[in-house]
């Protein structure tokens, strides 16, 4: 398809700008490494004071944070700069999207390529191995392919629901403080089953933000723990909720475009 | 190639309040306001024309080329180049158009220049053999192989400046926008860009709408010129019929044998002295340069004289101004 | 004097400009708030004697921190960052003022506004809503007022230093990243460091970086009181000296590589 064919070309490009940073590209491998290796220090910090965390092992929280984890570190790699959206239309970048005869979606996502991702991939991957084999795990093909599909699902939602809010830039100037928030519903749920939260927080990352279908209703699934929640299918929808939030997406960047060519930003 | 008729652009804005407690009152309720960019504005531009169009700050300029671009949908009015309707056919009008920008460049930062040049190609979809025509001509008119080969950042501001008109002129748009593509750049390139800008005009009937702060390119480069002052277009015509009309002060400058008193001549008024030299100020209406010389020939022995046109910078100053009948002219 | 007020005028307007961010942000803190709290409590009814203190007390140093979290709000490293890179730095350096004594009062303006407009409303929330308590006296809450300064100016040089080093060379954008997370961590800003396994504890006792949350908040929770107190202040205050003096050593260095270079 056309537009496929441009992204691709714009990523190539895009990696090539990259790769002008060598030093940068490993400074920044080295610090994602370290907050990773933070935050599950922290988790690890919990759970060896209080043996789980509301009946999560150790290796189950790995298992949680690293299936977030492996969605997220696909989303940075390649849409990382959607959070840039706001410096887009201030410093006119969104207007020569707008000059040239193509779409200006393909040229935003294309805009850039992040391989710092790749720390976070690393992390992830390792993460789950070790999780898997402590954990003693054993999955059919069936169960695989779900994993995949969760992971690309995960992959999805992130990107639909940052690029949403970084389509506010588009109606209000700095948009970074909503995205801050929506992010921070992102980072619980990274780090915590949610089944310790309240009920309105479960609501909100299954129906509202639905965070929740990038690692913790597949993961009720994928470890069997199906007697945590009485809702355990949901697990099962996260590819649904996927779909959903790219159609949710076009029609708020139908009528970012709209606004942006009545208003000027 | 360019008609635009009784264009109008409204700007909704939230509006601040000042100081401390009015700070806090916008936190809790916001008022907007509407500004009118754009107010009915109507022109007609024919192909080939190279046109200048110049304006204060917050004039409205840069709104109407958005408009042109297709980037800005009109509040109302009627806008068309070559035919198409902007914003209604927005990537059909984006082949047809390049544009400059001076204070940001088209081009990919940290990659070299022919590698954004390889990417417009695909995109603009021009043909292997017109982008390898396209790449001479750059070659010869801008020397592009001396950095095309050099990520961007890496270059000057007049190699910058030569890349992006390359990248702008790659497909062969019938309209080129110019916004302020010489600022910042030094004297020399300037007049290198300028010279390119009138080739392709020239040769290959490019119309161009050029928007500059600078006099200079308005003088060597443009034919016509159109002035935007709080969203009305204030002047729409030639430089000599801009001087013609606004610049109806001209000064004589006489150089005497020696020195002499003051004076004034019947239409015209000494407006300084120096040494031997008097600079008399006349209406280019009132009186003519021999009637004047005559009459002060007449009483003084002249050594030289000289006679010197209004500036167009203080002739743009003064229609900014709303004042076309008071305009200065160069003094000493 | 009048510098610092007119950063805290400049920060209130920033503020002030951008409602929806600031209703956003004073939301942020409230969920973290609210997800410190259920994660306490969860934990407590597991094993209620491993927390060392109730669960009230260990709510409230949780959302504490929250709360303090806008002390990372303003972030003079960033500043001084852009600053280098645009070649502005040069308008700050021409200034009739001591760069180290600007940047203070541009952060402690930033700061104020801050503490004032977020973080009390949140916590004045978070009083309510999630049963914090109030300092138990006077007279701890006076200590903790005194220490919460002294983190606050500890946290402030540890910024600096890392500003004065994106000065000179490194681009401090990625170090930013494990930075945050690392004065998070080993300043027990969510989990109080007598939580820590034995060496991580005695690794966070010789940091400087305690100094910023877990000391004024253990105070405040009165978990250090007395002559603990005290000594804990003083801990603080040796690493402020140390950090002044750091401070000022590393800008010289790095404003005359600024000077020399030509930025």
């Amino acid at each position: 398809m056309e537009a496929l064919r441009l992204y691709f070309k714009l990523i190539r490009i895009s990696m090539q700008a990259r790769l002008q940073y060598r030093a940068d590209f490993i400074m920044g491998i080295l610090n994602i490494i370290a907050l990773n290796a933070i935050n599950l220090g922290m988790i690890g910090i919990l759970v060896y004071r209080f043996v789980n965390l509301n009946g999560w092992e150790i290796w189950e929280l790995v298992f949680l944070y690293c299936l977030w984890l492996l969605g997220h570190s696909i989303f940075s790699l390649f849409f990382w700069h959607f959070w840039e959206l706001e410096e887009y239309l201030v410093q006119g970048t969104f207007d020569q999207f707008l000059l040239r005869p193509a779409s200006p979606f393909v040229q935003f996502l294309g805009r850039e390529v992040q391989y710092i991702g790749f720390a976070d991939v690393f992390v992830a991957a390792t993460g789950l191995a070790l999780a898997y084999v402590n954990l003693g795990l054993h999955w059919g093909i069936v169960a695989w392919l779900f994993f995949f599909l969760v992971a690309i699902s995960g992959t999805v939602i992130e990107t639909t629901l940052t690029l949403m809010m970084a389509c506010i830039s588009f109606w209000t100037g700095r948009s970074s403080m909503a995205v801050d928030l929506i992010m921070e519903f992102n980072v619980l749920v990274q780090h915590y089953p949610i089944d310790i939260f309240g009920s309105w927080f479960r609501v909100v990352v299954t129906g509202l933000i639905p965070v929740a279908f990038m690692n913790y209703y597949p993961a009720l699934i994928l470890l069997d723990k199906l007697d945590r929640n009485s809702v355990w299918w949901l697990g099962y929808l996260s590819p649904i909720v996927a779909l959903l939030l790219v159609g949710m997406t076009a029609g708020v960047w139908h009528l970012a475009l709209r606004r942006y060519s009545s208003s000027g930003g | 190639m360019i008609q635009v008729e009784h264009l109008k652009k409204d700007y909704q804005r939230v509006k601040r309040r000042e100081g401390f407690l009015g700070g806090l009152r916008t936190l809790f309720s916001a008022e907007y306001e509407t500004t009118r960019a754009v107010d009915d504005i109507s022109f007609h531009i024919n192909e080939g024309e190279l046109v200048g169009y110049i304006g204060p700050n917050g004039a409205g300029k840069s709104t109407s080329i958005k408009m042109l671009c297709g980037i800005l949908v009109p509040t109302s009015g009627n806008i068309k180049v070559n035919s198409l309707i902007p914003h209604k056919n927005r990537m059909e009008n984006a082949r047809q158009i390049g544009a400059v920008f001076g204070q940001k460049t088209q081009l990919w930062w940290d990659v070299p220049v022919i590698e954004s040049l390889r990417l417009f190609r695909d995109i603009y979809k021009v043909p292997e053999a017109q982008f390898k025509r396209n790449l001479n001509l750059f070659n010869e008119l801008l020397d592009l192989h001396e950095f095309q080969s050099t990520p961007v950042r890496q270059l000057s501001l007049g190699q910058r400046m030569r890349a992006d008109m390359a990248a702008a002129l790659l497909h062969n748009p019938r309209l080129l926008f110019l916004d302020e593509p010489m600022i910042g750049v030094d004297v020399v390139a300037k007049e290198r860009l300028r010279t390119f800008i009138q080739q392709i005009n020239r040769d290959q009937k490019v119309t161009i709408l050029l928007t500059t702060h600078d006099m200079g390119d308005i003088e060597k480069v443009c034919s016509r010129i159109m002035i935007i002052d709080h969203g009305h277009i204030v002047y729409d015509g030639s430089l000599d019929q801009m001087r013609a009309k606004y610049g109806t002060q001209r000064t004589l400058v006489v150089e005497f044998e020696e020195a002499i008193p003051d004076f004034d001549a019947p239409h015209a008024t000494r407006v300084k002295s120096e040494g031997r030299k008097k600079w008399f100020a006349f209406n280019r209406f009132e009186t003519t340069p021999s009637t004047l010389i005559t009459h002060i020939s007449a009483q003084f022995p002249i050594l030289d004289l000289a006679v010197e046109e209004p500036e167009i910078e203080s002739i743009v100053r003064t229609i900014y101004q709303g004042k076309p009948e008071t305009v200065e002219t160069r003094a000493g | 004097m009048k510098i610092f007020w007119s950063f805290t005028r400049q920060a209130f307007q920033f503020v002030a400009a951008y409602r929806f961010n600031f209703f956003a942000e004073i939301f942020l803190i409230l969920l973290r708030m609210y997800g410190v709290y259920w994660v306490w409590k969860i934990l407590y009814t597991q094993r209620p004697g491993a927390f060392g203190v109730d669960l009230q007390q260990m709510i409230t140093y949780g959302v504490l921190g929250m709360a303090l979290e806008i002390f990372m709000w303003s972030r003079p490293q960033m500043y001084m960052a852009r600053q280098v890179k645009s070649g502005a730095i040069d308008t700050d350096l021409m200034k009739p003022i001591d760069f180290h004594v600007h940047m203070l009062a541009r952060s402690l303006g930033e700061t104020l506004v801050a503490l004032g407009v977020l973080a009390i409303p949140a916590l004045a929330v978070a009083y309510f809503l999630l049963g914090v308590e109030l300092p138990p006296d006077i007279w701890t809450g006076t200590l903790f007022g005194i220490s919460l300064g002294l983190g606050y100016l500890v946290l402030f040089h540890l910024n600096f230093l890392l500003g004065s080093l994106a000065v000179v060379t490194l681009d401090i954008r990625h170090i930013s990243w494990a930075y945050y997370s690392v004065v998070r961590f080993f300043g027990g800003q969510m989990i109080p460091l007598w939580l820590f396994p034995p060496f991580l504890a005695w690794l966070a006792a010789a940091l400087p970086f305690q100094s910023t949350y877990y000391i004024p908040m253990s105070i405040y929770i009165g978990n250090l009181s007395g002559a603990e107190a005290i000594q804990a202040m003083g801990f603080q205050l040796v690493w402020l000296v140390v950090l002044v003096l750091l401070s000022r050593l590393l800008w010289s260095w790095a404003h005359r590589r600024l000077v020399v270079q030509g930025g």
